[in-house]
């Protein structure tokens, strides 16, 4: 991870001509029924490199969350294209997972951590027992042991949160798309959250866009930050964060870079 | 302690109700010809229950129920799970539906007996016609309102339209669906009375009818009050069963 580092991105051009990036967006608009003069998305166009973690901040009403539906495929662009792994994404596709927001929402209220775990693999030609196996595992790298039992509405928000992470690890993506996935978390939860997701994509090799309104937190963890405009939804700026790995909730947070990067873009987002 | 009152509450009240009734039927307020004594009927009751003559009319009209309010159920989700589902089975459905629902049961009755004759089957098409309406309805509600992110969780993890019906849409439903089924039974237990009555087809409800024809108001009462007891054990089974299958959810103070 740490070799991505910020290099890639001053290279994107030159990367891009060798490589296929993970997702590649070329002029991507988005339009909402009646609001055909006003779009969400205005011709934004980035690719992301394989193993890269990329943040996207911005103000509310950017069309963050626009974006993460329109790579997840669950929504059309009224222009431009968007790819992944250098094919058009037509569809939904289980190599790309979403961690939501409104983890109470997303998961199912009947099924037991485990049950919850497990519905990524049925249907995926997973057997009983390879799949009661990859359960066990994920339980055990996600710290879920003690509510592997459990329903979702008997556990703390954070651990809501790991379940549906541990959902989409289940379904072994290759891409995770997350929307402001620690939210709606209390602050010591999220930088334990923080660290432990640093940590597994490092580990899994997975490509992430984390999407977040906590300009910080997309410092702290992104390879590389774009910062979306509003009115319409456009890409403001992008920057290399160029923090070493592996990253710490101290000493990163008080690196000179770290300030720079912090002040650089807190004057975007005040729109300067 | 609050167990204790928790259990004597309602009994409290149950025995007001009798006492009431005790004291009316001795002081005469009423003729014994209308109105035996609490103890009389209870009396009768025991020993219908003794002799084993109250098992024909009983298991007669609990089958007949039971049979009648299985086919609403599952007429009713079927139906539910489709105008919930797809807007095209609504649009299809929903108008002859709504021509349908209003209409009193009971005049299904003479309808039924054209296509059945005085029959079981009848009875049957009666019970399930009136008890389907509470589990359609609020299944309809129940496929209606899968949550969005759930539908979403389904297209993104490539669920085919029957594992989604089967894995999320049926249980996200099932809260509504079994209050459906509990409203549903109680209509059931009243359609299989009334039709015995109307049909004489052998039951607990045609025995009432008979009692109060030859003026055995004993008989009469004791099969109300046994009319009574089923409803008040089948809803607590029921009411087990949901505790059971919803056990999920969060326990209600």
């Amino acid at each position: 991870m740490t070799l991505i580092g910020g290099d890639v991105a001053d290279q994107s051009e030159g990367v891009a001509a060798t490589a296929t990036p993970a997702l590649r967006l070329r002029g991507v608009c988005a339009r909402f029924g009646a609001a055909v003069n006003r779009p969400v998305l205005d011709r934004v166009s980035f690719d992301v490199c394989p193993g890269e973690f990329l943040c996207i901040v911005g103000p509310s009403g950017c069309g963050k969350t626009t974006l993460l539906r329109l790579l997840a495929g669950l929504m059309k662009p009224s222009a431009g294209t968007l790819e992944f792994e250098g094919s058009a994404i037509r569809g939904p596709s289980r190599a790309r997972a979403i961690v939501f927001q409104d983890y109470a929402n997303a998961l199912l209220p009947w099924r037991t951590v485990e049950g919850n775990i497990a519905l990524a693999l049925e249907g995926a030609g997973v057997s009983r027992e390879g799949r009661a196996e990859r359960v066990c595992g994920l339980v055990k790298k996600m710290g879920l042991e003690t509510a592997a039992r459990q329903y979702p509405q008997q556990l703390s928000g954070g651990m809501q949160q790991r379940v549906q992470i541990a959902r989409c690890l289940a379904q072994q993506p290759r891409v995770m798309l997350m929307d402001e996935p620690f939210g709606a978390l209390d602050a010591i939860t999220r930088q334990i959250l923080q660290d432990e997701l640093l940590a597994l994509a490092a580990e899994q090799g997975v490509t992430v866009v984390f999407i977040t309104h906590d300009l910080e937190e997309a410092i702290y963890l992104g390879d590389r930050v774009i910062v979306l405009a509003a009115n319409p939804g456009r890409i403001a700026e992008t920057i290399d964060v160029r923090l070493p790995r592996p990253r710490n909730q101290l000493t990163t947070r008080e690196a000179p870079q770290f300030l720079a990067h912090r002040h650089r873009l807190f004057g975007l987002l005040q729109g300067h | 302690m609050t167990y204790l009152r928790a259990a004597m509450l309602p009994l409290l009240f149950a025995v007001g109700v009798i006492a009431l009734w005790w004291l009316v039927a001795w002081f005469r307020l009423v003729s014994p010809v209308f109105l035996p004594s609490p103890e009389r009927t209870f009396d009768e009751l025991a020993v219908r229950f003794a002799d084993g003559s109250i098992w024909l009319p009983l298991s007669a009209t609990l089958e007949r129920m039971i049979v009648g309010w299985l086919l609403a159920s599952l007429a009713g989700v079927a139906l539910g799970a489709a105008i919930g589902l797809s807007p095209l089975a609504r649009d299809f459905l929903s108008p002859t539906l709504e021509f349908l629902r209003p209409l009193p049961a009971s005049a299904m009755i003479p309808v039924a007996i054209l296509f059945f004759g005085l029959s079981e089957g009848m009875a049957i098409f009666v019970i399930a016609f009136g008890s389907v309406w509470p589990v359609l309805m609020s299944s309809i509600f129940g496929f209606g309102h899968v949550r969005i992110r759930l539908r979403e969780v389904a297209i993104l993890l490539g669920m085919t339209k029957t594992r989604f019906l089967i894995k999320i849409a049926t249980p996200s439903a099932l809260p509504d669906i079994l209050a459906g089924m509990r409203s549903g039974l109680a209509i059931s237990l009243i359609l299989a009375v009334v039709t015995e009555m109307q049909a004489s087809l052998p039951g607990l409800g045609r025995d009432i009818f008979l009692a109060q024809r030859s003026f055995r108001s004993t008989e009469l009462y004791a099969g109300i009050v046994m009319l009574g007891l089923i409803g008040v054990l089948i809803n607590q089974g029921l009411h087990r069963a949901e505790t059971w299958l919803l056990r999920w959810r969060p326990q209600r103070q």
